[in-house]
């Protein structure tokens, strides 16, 4: 029944993302549009794909590094991305790729810098340092960014925030395809990685007792999660709640166990953000609302309700 | 011959202002030196305003339009308009003002654009004894009315007046026939675009390209590419120096704009056409010859 609603829920989404629009594309013709075609359609599908990774993302680094509060960017990334994306525009590097490709080589740096930090302690990944890292390279790759931007002279770099900020208006096909081609690969050893998950919310001793190479599925799922997370800010910029708060509602609807949590997480991610982007193109037509203002105003009030009724019954 | 008529018309504009310009250097100014600025506060002074840190590249343009020129004393990184403003020393990119730096060129009036930070500025000017002046500067309109006010504070009323005189009617002028179409892209991803309460919204209007976004009140606003797409402008219009198509133009979403697909834009020099000056007679005349052109 609730894969039953979450489906259909998922099919709408889709739906309105196609039909709907400001530029007001009859229903009869919505087949034969080229705005439905070339614009709607990737954009619905990138927004599927970006939602649906954020949100596997953050359950997986919510079990690894076992803290409610840990969010994909919480890690360093969105810092290294935007940074990657400033210097980029800084030294005019010209081509339609440039600004996305930089972006993603950021948010690399980012995460080997992270992961090595996280290893500081001695032997195993620390999920504590892992996020106290994430934080401070996300902090010093702000700040350098900031520097850049107040120092240099092209008023092109004050848009780069805009960029950061984001949204899905640089969606085609081509975005698509590269995304469809990389997503797979992390989400897939994500999903490898259930079971192990599941006896890691015990705490990281019990699941050893239990039989689970608890630093392996901490190295892969971390860097699983972090790799989705990069192209998710290459293609898409950085949309806030999507990997903070279906996390939690999947578990709060699903329950714990990875192998049913996982997918549902995908599934309503992606929803929430083809949703989310909807009413970003349409309820202030002509003009437009960052996706990520829109994730939040929704997911919020949504996630308020849940917590409410999952704590009181 | 509607098009003829208009085009004499801005000859005249642009003669008037060379002559204000021209026009030499008056008796001193009568009445008291006070103007009212946009934040509403009273701005006195005891003798015409004679080091002038201007804090706009706008305003340095107004205040060498006006024969004030020689009394600027402090320039931003931006004013590079007219060419002597250059070799006035600078106090950075005021944004937002260092206001050390403005204060160590010991001026007696600060002209600054009204924003938030700038008004904080402003304040910690005034608290070193030091006159400021915060005005609003974004639309065509907007020209005359600080035109007349800088005239006041620095003792160049008449030519001043007889400058804004011409920005006032250039700023009345009905727009021209627009038999053809424009958008204005600031920012690619997510797409910035210039809605109708801007400079250069009017500017387009009146040589003769209607903004696709007109409707949109704010300056500038943020769209989707369907909406630009489906508007479907004959061309986009750019603020770059040099004629090369913008990066995004080769991306496939970004085909789906007509303009975009057949290469159809317009590059408006930044000096001439990226901030409100006094030259907008120049930047019409220029803009109806880009758009011919372009045709």
């Amino acid at each position: 029944m609730r894969w039953l609603i979450l489906c259909l829920l998922g099919l709408f989404a889709v739906a309105a993302a196609l039909a709907v629009g400001p530029a007001g594309v009859p229903l009869r013709e919505l087949a034969g549009s080229g705005i439905v075609w070339d614009l709607r359609a990737p954009r619905a599908v990138l927004g599927f794909l970006v939602g649906g990774s954020l949100a596997v993302a953050g359950v997986g680094l919510q079990a690894v590094v076992r803290n409610p509060l840990a969010d994909p960017f919480l890690l360093g990334l969105s810092g290294g991305a935007g940074l990657g994306a400033v210097v980029a525009i800084a030294l005019d590097v010209s081509g339609p790729w440039a600004v996305p490709l930089a972006a993603f080589a950021g948010a690399l740096l980012a995460l080997v810098l992270v992961y090595r930090m996280g290893h500081v302690g001695g032997s195993g990944l620390d999920p504590r340092i892992l996020l106290l890292g994430g934080v401070a390279v996300g902090a010093f790759a702000a700040a350098v960014t900031t520097a850049i931007v107040s120092l240099a002279e092209a008023t092109a770099l004050r848009n780069a925030f805009l960029w950061l900020w984001g949204g899905l208006s640089g969606a085609s096909w081509d975005t698509v395809l590269v995304l469809a081609i990389y997503a797979p690969i992390p989400l897939v050893i994500i999903a490898a990685a259930a079971r192990p998950l599941d006896l890691m919310t015990l705490g990281e001793e019990p699941a050893r007792y239990l039989g689970a190479d608890v630093e392996a599925v901490k190295r892969r799922v971390y860097v699983a999660a972090s790799l989705l997370t990069a192209a998710s800010v290459a293609v898409s910029g950085v949309i806030g709640f999507v990997g903070l708060i279906v996390p939690h509602v999947g578990r709060l609807v699903w329950g714990q166990r990875h192998r049913t949590l996982l997918p549902a997480a995908f599934l309503s991610g992606g929803t929430l953000l083809v949703l989310a982007d909807t009413l970003a193109r349409t309820v202030v037509a002509p003009r437009e609302l960052p996706v990520g203002i829109v994730t939040a105003l929704v997911g919020v009030p949504l996630f308020a309700l849940l917590l409410r009724r999952w704590t009181i019954a | 011959m509607r098009r003829w008529a208009h085009r004499t018309h801005l000859a005249g504009l642009l003669a008037l202002a060379v002559a204000a310009c021209a026009r030499g250097e008056r008796a001193p100014a009568d009445g008291p030196i006070a103007v009212t600025d946009d934040a509403g506060r009273t701005v006195a002074l005891a003798a015409p305003a004679h080091r002038i840190v201007s804090l706009l590249p706008s305003f340095t343009e107004i205040l060498f339009a006006i024969g004030a020129g020689d009394r600027v004393a402090g320039r931003t990184t931006w004013c590079d308009y007219p060419p002597e403003a250059r070799e006035i020393p600078s106090v950075g990119d005021g944004i937002p003002p260092n206001v050390e730096a403005v204060a160590a060129r010991r001026p007696d009036l600060v002209v600054v654009y009204r924003s938030g930070p700038n008004v904080t500025a402003a304040e910690q000017l005034e608290r070193l004894g030091i006159s400021t002046v915060l005005f609003d500067l974004n639309r065509l309109e907007d020209l005359g009315p600080v035109i007349r006010r800088l005239g006041v504070l620095t003792g160049r009323r008449a030519p001043a007046d007889s400058l804004a005189h011409v920005m006032d009617s250039l700023a009345s002028e009905p727009p021209a026939p627009s038999p053809q179409s424009l958008v204005f892209i600031v920012w690619d991803n997510p797409p910035i675009v210039i809605g109708g309460g801007s400079y250069l919204d009017r500017l387009a209007a009146l040589a003769g390209a209607r903004n696709v976004f007109h409707d949109i009140g704010s300056p500038s606003a943020q769209v989707s590419i369907e909406t630009i797409a489906a508007r479907d402008p004959d061309f986009v219009a750019v603020l770059a120096d040099t004629a090369r198509p913008p990066a995004y133009a080769t991306r496939r979403e970004w085909r789906a704009v007509r303009a975009v697909r057949q290469g159809r834009f317009l590059y408006l020099p930044g000096t001439l056409f990226g901030r409100p000056s006094p030259r907008a007679a120049l930047a019409v005349r220029e803009f109806r010859r880009l758009l011919e052109v372009a045709q």
